[in-house]
């Protein structure tokens, strides 16, 4: 429709959306996955959890100290805490936005959405952009600002804010990772087992036999961005090609959304 | 409003009758699920301004038809158009202009029932608030959901959640509203206000709905399509099924009934006839031939008997009931 309707004498007239294409709905929808992040208790559990999860296991770390100097704490610190936040934190977002699609076609509400107009990749790209963003807040920038603020008061080492920012970045794009690969095999499947199965089993995977396998194919998954997100934090050197896993990690989540996309496009409901 | 006139569904059953251009035109439309036939080759039309019934037994094919109608799935066969559309290719546009309400509606748990209306509207309204919440309320108005506009959907009855559905399908005002059993979860006064307001928007919107019930059907709607097996058994104006396919008269009187047989029986163009009494009246129900010489002649014939008292007489009106079941019952043998 593109004619303005007038709703009510008193009332301004209602203005039709102009959004055509993939971006139809798109606002509305990114609006709506915000607002199940920001507006119900879920921005406060998760923040909880895991300001309680990564800071309790480092706030350990600091206390106990174990006679090493200052700055031999702080880099065991910063170590623990980036390597739990990239592997935690991808089995969370795992376990908690493994029916963000699935649940919905199961229960209707995806069949609901798309019986208005708003495009399938609207929805997709929704889900994507409120969830990283939901998991990059609570469950890394803050417990990274209450990091800080605990190696403040608890190391006598100043740390380096801008290598640590560096590192939790390089953390960040592995939440980011795990919420495309989440959501991309939420569309693929229609239950949450196969989901939770093969995307945690994929980060276990990578936990117990990065060390066996191939260097050259590990340099290719997501399973060394805490290594790099590490050695960015504490200035070490890996054996390896920082960047490598960086870039592979990127093109794996542009692959993984494409093929969400591409899948979704195709779905019946 | 230009519109182009197109042959009536009902020249299918030998009327001549024209209507608008149709809203929703399928040809030819199939769906197979693996080795399951869903829908195969129907073919009806929904004219403008009209409300059709989509009826069928469970099974028939109802929801995939309407499934298929929104883009929600995608035809192995044929092609449907809405408003001139393809229901494939522009189905963002189609579903612009249509409010569709499915047949076990579910929403977001978490939003109230105002919000849940809200995030509908501005998928077609990008605003202002102002007017946007002013529509809310309208709609919440209009199904009687203002007392539970701010309690999240969580904990809806079938029958909040059916009115919610109902209002959510038409608050961008839409020229097609697309129902899926819009009252088999309602009460009985939950199911006149939802007719009522199918009539209500008659005027301005079209309404194509599946349902069981046939009462509702009979009552307001202006067309009815009939699929079994997936297969399309009928397509026609409702008043032309009810009417059934041979014209049938009926004579109800108190009197001489032996007299008033014979005097029927008489007409050359009377092809059977058929009696039954209650109360002590007689009613006689007459197949003809020809409907003119029957109009003109069969009361006259039978009102010209002395001992005769005629009380009623009319063109035999069906129950959709009955056509529903005798025709599905002939489509399956």
């Amino acid at each position: 429709m593109t004619t303005t309707t007038t709703a009510h004498s008193e009332s301004p007239p209602l203005i039709p959306v102009r959004a055509t294409g993939w971006r139809g709905g798109f606002r509305n929808l990114v609006r709506k996955e915000m607002g199940q992040w920001w507006t119900t208790r879920m921005w406060w559990v998760q923040t909880l959890l895991w300001v309680l999860l990564l800071n309790g296991i480092t706030t350990a770390v600091m206390l106990d100290t174990g006679g090493m100097t200052g700055n031999e704490v702080l880099q065991e610190t910063v170590q623990t805490f980036l390597l739990v936040a990239a592997t935690a934190v991808g089995i969370g977002v795992v376990l908690t936005i493994q029916g963000a699609v699935v649940g919905e076609k199961e229960l209707g509400t995806a069949a609901w959405v798309m019986s208005k107009p708003a495009s399938r990749a609207s929805f997709v790209l929704a889900k994507l952009i409120a969830h990283s963003v939901g998991f990059l807040v609570t469950a890394v920038i803050v417990p990274s600002i209450v990091f800080l603020v605990e190696a403040r008061y608890l190391v006598s080492a100043p740390i380096d804010y801008g290598s640590f920012g560096i590192g939790v970045a390089v953390v960040g794009l592995s939440v980011v990772f795990y919420v495309i690969l989440t959501i991309a095999l939420g569309t693929m499947f229609k239950g949450r087992g196969p989901i939770a199965g093969i995307a945690v089993g994929f980060i276990l995977a990578g936990q117990f036999f990065k060390g066996m396998l191939p260097l050259p194919l590990v340099m290719a998954t997501p399973w060394l961005l805490g290594d790099v997100a590490t050695s960015f934090a504490i200035g070490t050197q890996p054996d390896f090609n920082r960047s490598t896993p960086i870039i592979a990690t990127v093109i794996g989540s542009v692959v993984l959304a494409g093929l969400a996309l591409w899948r979704f496009e195709r779905e019946e409901f | 409003m230009k519109t182009k006139v197109v042959q009536d569904q009902a020249s299918a059953l030998g009327s001549s009758r024209t209507v608008p251009e149709p809203v929703i035109s399928a040809v030819g439309l199939s769906k197979t699920f693996g080795q399951v036939e869903a829908l195969t080759e129907i073919d009806f039309t929904v004219p403008r301004n009209s409300i059709v019934g989509f009826l069928g037994p469970n099974g028939a094919g109802k929801t995939t038809a309407i499934k298929l109608l929104l883009g929600l799935s995608r035809p192995t066969g044929g092609k449907a158009t809405l408003f001139g559309l393809d229901s494939e290719r522009d189905s963002l546009a189609i579903r612009a202009r249509v409010g569709y309400l499915a047949q076990d509606p579910r929403f977001y748990t978490h939003l109230t029932a105002r919000e849940t209306l809200r995030f509908t509207a501005r998928f077609f309204y990008q605003g202002p608030k102002r007017a946007i919440d002013h529509r809310v309320e309208e709609t919440l108005a209009l199904v009687g959901l203002e007392d539970k506009a701010d309690r999240p959907t969580k904990g809806f009855s079938g029958g909040e959640r059916q009115r919610l559905g109902i209002a959510q399908a038409q608050i961008n005002y839409p020229d097609l509203l697309i129902l899926d059993e819009p009252a088999a979860a309602l009460d009985p006064v939950g199911r006149r206000d939802v007719l009522d307001v199918m009539e209500r928007l008659r005027a301005h919107t079209t309404i194509f709905y599946s349902t069981h019930i046939l009462d509702d059907v009979q009552r307001v709607s202006d067309y009815v399509t009939i699929l079994d097996h997936g297969r399309l058994v009928t397509s026609a104006p409702t008043e032309t099924l009810l009417d059934g396919d041979a014209a049938t008269y009926e004579i109800t009187f108190k009197g001489n009934a032996p007299a008033v047989l014979a005097a029927v029986r008489a007409h050359p163009w009377v092809s059977e006839t058929s009696t039954h009494s209650v109360n002590g009246a007689t009613t006689v129900t007459v197949s003809v031939s020809d409907e003119r010489a029957a109009e003109a002649d069969l009361l006259r014939s039978v009102m010209a008997l002395d001992e005769v008292v005629v009380t009623a007489f009319g063109r035999r009106q069906y129950n959709l009931e009955e056509v529903f079941l005798q025709l599905v019952k002939g489509h399956g043998e």
